[in-house]
């Protein structure tokens, strides 16, 4: 785990110490909200449908336990007892009152965390594998490129006020777990012919209200010229973004209006201006960032100890569990363990403080007391001995966290919608719970197999519906929430926006709808498809017609 | 505050979030702000909304309140017209705190 440098921890002090005095000039009436608004949103607090919110980040979606205890004291002692996973793996507090929040930020900054950067037009969290680190197929672990980026654009005085906020999303493997693809600014780890270690640059990527899948900017980048490059990339949007129009802003607009072959040209124009090792930092510091995210101390262990296989043999919910949630691990006989936030009962990305206080004594126990949060809204425990799943699912069981349906229809990611979010058009909690419920059956989720539903409350997309297999968007007409489907979509390394079937749907027809999909699937499907498969094969014109059938 | 445009005709509530605590509140028949809708000023009478404008701007300016802004009320009903403030006034449909509370 990364540890603060002195610099990280006096200005994350400082700022929350700035913080304090603005919270205490505004309840004085010596700020306006005009003048406190951008101060409280550079410290990740909005002012929602119902309340103040708390946006916290997490670097790269990394935790260790006591950062997590610390998000569960936060959740009991100023909100009301849970928290809320996004889909940038930040945490969100719903009901945090103004005269609290710089207590939150003194607690947070006492475990080196912080909400600066989760709003704004700045370079925002970057997110990033959940499994960086743990699982075999990646070249190397991201997170210290990530960090290295963090450290970069925290407080970057050139990109503190860019045309529209900035999301970095990264990854080492070549399967993405990350979405890099829709973010403004997607890395991927490669090699190069010769075998060394580089950056693939994506740009452009984004959803919203205007999905776009993200272009190759340099099919290769040497490490050391990684901040050098962005820097040139990040100014070539700040000078030609659209800050005309707010819906035009993103660099993916600007990608698109230039083109992608003179985008380029003028990024490579303007690094060619850049002085490399001005940026650049040295060998020796990117050690010293690399040495914070070492293996932990993993035991030389047989890959499928008896103790395990037995296990898988005698319990059936355990083997289904494995089966679904547990991913291969790049160190003989350990695993990295899926936790899903996804159970009937609540919304999703939902967990409750006690629910974090145990998962963290799980982490400590189980996973060399670290943790990961996913855009998917879920956990992981990237490093669990293999011999010690059972016991752990059964801890999981107890706390209600076992639900054995990752990457399953009732995995789904949904934003907060009208329940919550103040630029909602429709509620997307109570639909994500309504499929939930339909495909309640764990044998029937199993049948179906991979089926990604992502529902977004607003055409603002943070529900990810562009690149849902199935994907919800919630809109109003005179009162009346109603809900448009796209299908097709698709948010690996084949990313895909998936097309609008057409007019939209009342909560109970989009259910029955769903499930008329689902069921010409079945039929359909050939041996190994998943949904997408069978989509991609027989096109949308037989699911649209059972669809409003 | 709402990105959406009221008309501005028909009975009008004056609404606002509080500065401290953040929870939505109407102005009510004492030109009080209240968290309960119910007890919310719904009128038509221009001297009252008047009233009501004159004392949003004093008690934002005192930072009681932020984000004020009239919103229209449907005659038959006295709920708002618009689908996103009836939300306001009712809260989440679903919210976690809510099945811990049951708990
Ligand atoms: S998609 Fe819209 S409703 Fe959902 S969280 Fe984003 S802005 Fe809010």
């Amino acid at each position: 785990m990364y540890r603060y440098d002195e610099f990280d921890a006096q200005f994350v002090a400082e700022r929350t110490k700035q913080f304090r005095g603005q919270v205490e000039r505004r309840l004085a009436g010596r700020l306006s909200e005009n003048e406190f608004r951008p101060l409280r949103l550079m410290n990740g607090l909005y002012l929602q449908l119902h309340a103040y919110m708390l946006r916290v980040a997490i670097p790269y979606g990394t935790l260790s336990s006591e950062q997590f205890r610390m998000l569960a004291h936060l959740a009991e002692k100023y909100d009301r007892g849970y928290g809320h996973v996004t889909t940038r793996q930040n945490m969100q507090y719903n009901w945090p009152k103004l005269p609290d929040v710089p207590d939150m930020l003194d607690d947070l900054a006492s475990v080196q965390m912080h909400a600066i950067q989760t709003s704004g037009n700045c370079i925002r969290n970057v997110t990033c594998d959940p499994y960086a680190g743990a699982t075999a197929e990646e070249i190397e672990d991201p997170r210290p490129m990530a960090e290295l980026i963090r450290q970069w654009s925290t407080l970057h005085p050139e990109f503190s006020f860019l045309p529209r906020k900035f999301k970095i999303a990264v990854t080492a493997a070549e399967k993405d777990r990350a979405l890099i693809k829709a973010h403004d600014i997607g890395i991927q780890v490669v090699k190069d012919a010769s075998g060394e270690i580089g950056y693939k640059i994506i740009v452009g990527g984004g959803l919203g209200r205007t999905p776009i899948i993200g272009q190759t900017l340099r099919d290769y980048l040497p490490k050391s010229e990684l901040l050098a490059y962005l820097t040139a990339a990040l100014r070539v949007y700040n000078r030609y973004g659209r800050r005309d129009n707010k819906y035009k802003a993103r660099i993916k607009i600007l990608v698109q209006e230039t083109g992608i072959e003179a985008f380029r040209e003028q990024v490579e124009a303007e690094y060619a201006t850049i002085d490399i090792g001005d940026i650049a930092v040295s060998d020796a510091e990117r050690d010293r960032i690399k040495s914070y995210f070492a293996n932990p101390d993993f035991e030389t262990l047989e890959d499928n100890p008896a103790d395990f296989t037995k296990a898988l043999e005698d319990n059936q919910a355990f083997r289904l569990w494995a089966k679904n949630n547990v991913a291969a691990h790049k160190a003989d006989g350990y695993a990295i363990v899926n936790v899903s936030l996804k159970p009937k009962e609540l919304a999703p990305g939902d967990i409750t403080a006690e629910q974090m206080r145990a998962t963290a004594d799980l982490a400590d126990t189980y996973s060399f007391g670290e943790l990961r949060t996913t855009h998917t809204q879920n956990l992981v425990l990237p490093h669990v001995k293999k011999s010690d799943l059972f016991a752990l699912y059964k801890e999981l069981e107890k706390i209600g966290l076992a639900t054995a349906n990752i990457n399953l229809i009732s995995d789904i990611i949904c934003c907060p919608g009208m329940d919550f979010c103040a630029l909602a058009t429709a509620r997307s909690i109570p639909i994500s719970q309504a499929i939930a419920e339909r495909f309640a059956d764990p044998e029937r989720q199993r049948t179906i197999g991979e089926m990604q539903i992502k529902i977004s409350g607003c055409i603002n997309a943070c529900g990810h519906h562009h690149v849902g297999h199935i994907g919800i968007l919630g809109l109003e007409k005179a009162g009346v929430e109603f809900y448009q489907v796209k299908l097709g979509g698709d948010s690996s390394e084949n990313a895909a926006v998936g097309k609008v079937t057409g007019p939209g749907f009342s909560q109970e027809e989009l259910l029955d709808g769903i499930e008329n999909i689902v069921e010409l699937y079945l039929a359909q499907r050939e041996e190994g498809e998943r949904f997408l498969d069978t989509y991609n094969r027989i096109g949308m014109a037989p699911f649209k017609e059972v669809l409003y059938a | 505050m709402s990105t959406l445009k009221h008309k501005g005709k028909g009975p009008q509530a004056m609404t606002a979030n509080e500065l401290r605590d953040g929870f939505s509140v109407w102005l009510d028949e004492n030109l009080d702000w209240s968290r309960d809708y119910a007890n919310a000023l719904r009128t038509e009478d221009q001297d009252l909304i008047d009233r009501m404008q004159l004392k949003a701007e004093t008690d934002e300016a005192k930072n009681l309140v932020v984000g004020t802004y009239f919103i229209d009320v449907e005659p038959d009903t006295g709920l708002p017209a618009r689908y996103r403030e009836k939300f306001r006034v009712n809260g989440p449909s679903y919210d976690t705190a809510d099945l811990l509370e049951a708990k």
